[in-house]
């Protein structure tokens, strides 16, 4: 197999201690067997872990940060605007990525790299420039604290140019909160697992990137068709407009109705005010325009604005679904302009939403259940709905005041200094479990269990399909649906795009195959590309099994397995353990892991 | 027929920088492309897609020493024989709707695509339009027309009586055209 198209063949490895930037080719049988993006990083970090003989601290100058466009980065097909970051997380200590939309990855892929690797820590707070050929680490010691847009402003001072494309970080990533992420076009964040923290602690509050140089593409005729007929499809779906009006705005009600929805510190599944926090209410009443990632028809970005009241003036692109569930029903909240003002005020700090609002919620039901005391919160009394009392919070999360400064620590920091609280902080490997509640749907406790991450719902987004039609299904077909959901997404990733055509408008899986063919000039075949991603994630397992993850640490939410949901239409379920041990070992079978959880591939 | 930009439609996607690269340059490459998006962000939100408005007064022909800007069928035209490179009518576009790119010598700019332009062809938002000229400023007058109705209450007489309209209180919704 010859690759003709899609790849630069080079790396460029930045060691911001020495100041040094190394161009490092890669080859072709590299490209075929990792392909881009998440499976570069994943690569990359597993042989850096091996060269520093099994030990790495997330937040030491040793650590390496993978930034990574996938073939398909840019090119003009349906949703090709996303980059991959992947490092070692400070949140949980083993392997972690983030994929982010917007046009950083773009850009970043037109400066003709297909990756860039970040090690060391420069000597002082900075920027990282690339403008094609030319890098340079530029002091910017004047941005220290400043929110991401004021960071941004910033930079294209100091570099007198107005059009680069800017990734930076919030307080809260030079304050190493360890679910801090980093944030580019004013609203696209690679979150979750603590980005953040690692560029800042790498002492990097910025990326600026301008790129000139034509994306290779080896049959530009063949990918025209075959895009012109993918825009085709998505515009002739009958839920086109619809995505476009609202986006994941539209899965409040979906959730809420089908009892998935987290309320209450995921005590709940349905909301009795979602009708206040939905997608209608945000187009009525706040949204002002749409936007959209790279290349992308669905614009599902909702820019908002709050007209009036005590948030008047917060305008922000967002929330989305996980946003909203979360600083909303999680919180006991509903008042659509506080969900707008808490997420404009995460965006601004760069705390990731997900993680804060699970960590608020399991501090308000703390209290609730006198597991924690008021002089824990710093004599603060913070309730269900208390608009005040939570963004007061997330100011201090990213400042380390007071609790904030357990709270930056994420689950595991917060277990060590309250071991009372495994049963109300809801986490998979020290992550925070994101908005779908998994007490109805064991595919989706598994999901977020077996997660190379943690408990994130993008690994296996599972909970939907089994709760319309997976009432005939046994528990091994369930398992092979986690592992077909864990072996497409990573595929996504490493060719750069995004998934929600496919899981949202059902974009079909050929497609993927038929724009790799166009633009790599590689005639494989769908399952060919899968046995790449399934590899990938095999590879993952092995990063987190070196670092000391086995079956004990693959179980979902402490809540999920324990407390039945109390009303609504789910009312009732709980995962029953044994079920669940019968699944891990299916699952483990299936995959060809031991019995342990260790797949029998080494670094 | 005209090139109408609606910016308010307008999500940023870049479907049509990569629409005109991919046609026009045989690249995908959207730095090469003829129209371009500007974002700014937060306040005031703002995608705008900048192309050429086919002047009637071309003032990007002002101050090129080599008269190589020309007007024909409506459309203003580079005459590639002629221009020299200086990269004058950059600057004198009041628009900024004339690109430059290091591989290309000459200037990059909108030509209608021989009156099928591509960009409008790509638009998932309906963002850009191809109208004859007399749609222009139809929505402008739409709108006035529109906001009135979106009053409250209307006095008007009625066979001599003063009577007083009112109307339900129009929610946000965007002008369609």
């Amino acid at each position: 197999m010859s690759v003709k198209g899609g790849y630069f063949f080079r790396i460029l490895d930045v060691d911001l201690t020495r100041g040094e930037t190394t161009i490092v080719p890669i080859d072709e049988s590299f490209v075929l067997k990792y392909i881009g993006g998440r499976g570069f990083g994943a690569r990359l970090v597993a042989d850096h872990l091996k060269k520093s003989g099994g030990k790495c601290d997330p937040l030491g100058p040793e650590n390496i940060l993978v930034i990574a466009p996938g073939p398909l980065t840019g090119v003009y097909l349906p949703a090709s605007g996303k980059n991959s970051f992947v490092t070692l997380s400070p949140a949980t200590g083993i392997y972690g990525d983030s994929s982010m939309g917007g046009v950083f990855g773009v850009e970043l892929r037109q400066a003709g790299y297909d990756a860039v690797v970040l090690r060391g820590r420069a000597p002082e707070l900075s920027v990282l420039t690339i403008e094609d050929d030319r890098v340079g680490i530029l002091p910017l010691p004047q941005a220290a604290g400043v929110s991401t847009l004021e960071a941004e402003k910033l930079v294209r001072e100091a570099t007198g140019d107005e059009d680069m494309k800017i990734a930076s970080i919030g307080m809260a990533g030079e304050n190493g909160v360890v679910f801090s992420c980093v944030n580019a076009d004013w609203s696209r964040n690679a979150g979750r697992i603590g980005i953040g923290a690692v560029m800042g602690s790498k002492n990097l509050k910025s990326i600026a990137v301008r790129g000139s140089k034509d994306l290779p593409v080896y049959d530009l005729d063949a990918l025209v068709r075959v895009s012109r007929e993918g825009y085709d499809y998505l515009k002739s779906h009958e839920f086109f407009r619809f995505w476009q009006e609202q986006g994941l705005m539209s899965v409040v009600d979906y959730a809420n109705a089908m009892g998935i929805l987290p309320t209450h510190n995921f005590k709940e599944t349905v909301f009795d005010r979602a009708d206040k926090m939905n997608g209608y209410v945000m187009e009525d009443r706040y949204k002002i325009s749409d936007t959209a990632c790279f290349g992308c028809s669905m614009s599902c970005g909702n820019v908002c604005l709050v007209r009036e009241g005590k948030y008047r003036g917060t305008v922000t692109e967002g929330p989305e679904y996980e946003s909203a569930a979360m600083l909303g029903s999680n919180l006991g909240a509903s008042n659509f302009a506080y969900i707008l003002k808490a997420n404009a005020l995460c965006d601004d700090l760069g705390v990731d939403t997900i993680s804060t609002g699970s960590i608020i919620g399991s501090m308000i039901e703390g209290l609730e259940k006198g597991i924690l005391t008021q002089e824990d919160l710093d004599g603060d009394e913070i309730t269900w709905g208390d608009e005040e009392g939570i963004l007061r919070l997330i100011g201090k999360i990213a400042g380390r005041e007071g609790v904030g400064d357990t709270l930056a620590g994420g689950a595991f920091a917060i277990l060590k200094r309250w071991p009372d609280m495994e049963g109300v902080l809801s986490h998979v490997k020290g992550l925070e479990q994101s908005a779908y509640d998994a007490r109805a749907a064991i595919s989706m406790a598994l999901g977020y269990g077996t997660s190379d991450i943690g408990a994130h719902h993008t690994r296996a987004w599972t909970v939907a399909s089994e709760l319309e039609n997976g009432a005939g299904w046994g528990l091994e077909e369930k398992a092979e649906f986690v592992i077909y959901h864990q072996t497409i997404r990573p595929l996504f990733d490493m060719l750069g795009v995004c998934r929600l055509p496919w899981i949202e408008l059902g974009f079909p899986e050929e497609y993927y195959q038929r724009f790799y063919q166009a633009v790599t000039g590689v005639e494989r075949s769908m399952d060919d590309l899968l046995e790449c991603s399934r590899h990938v994630y095999d590879l993952t397992r092995t990063i987190n099994v070196t670092l000391g993850i086995d079956r004990k640490d693959d179980y979902p939410p402490r809540r999920t397995l324990v407390d039945p949901v109390p009303s609504g239409p789910t009312k009732g379920n709980v995962v029953d353990r044994d079920e669940y041990e019968k699944i891990l070992d299916l699952y483990y079978e299936k995959r060809g892991w031991d019995s342990d959880g260790k797949p029998s591939l080494s670094l | 027929m005209h090139l109408t930009v609606i910016p308010e439609r307008c999500s940023g996607c870049k479907v049509c920088e990569l629409a005109c690269s991919v046609g026009r340059q045989g690249v995908n490459n959207p730095k090469k492309s003829r129209i371009r998006v500007m974002v700014l962000y937060p306040h005031p939100v703002i995608r705008m897609p900048i192309v050429c408005k086919q002047c009637g007064v071309p003032k990007c022909g002002d101050g090129c020493p080599t008269s190589a800007i020309y007007r024909e069928n409506g459309i203003v035209q580079l005459d590639r024989e002629k221009c020299i490179s200086c990269n004058q009518c950059l600057t004198s576009c009041p628009f900024g709707a004339m690109f430059l790119h290091e591989d290309i010598e000459q200037p990059l700019k909108c030509d209608l695509c021989d009156g099928k332009p591509l960009c409008v062809e790509a638009c998932p938002k309906e963002a850009l339009k191809f109208h004859p000229k007399h749609i222009l400023g139809q929505a402008h007058r739409l709108a006035a027309a529109r906001n009135y109705a979106k009053m409250s209450k209307v006095e008007y007489m009625d066979g001599g009586q003063r009577k007083v309209l009112h109307y339900t209180k129009a929610r946000g919704k965007k002008d369609e055209r």
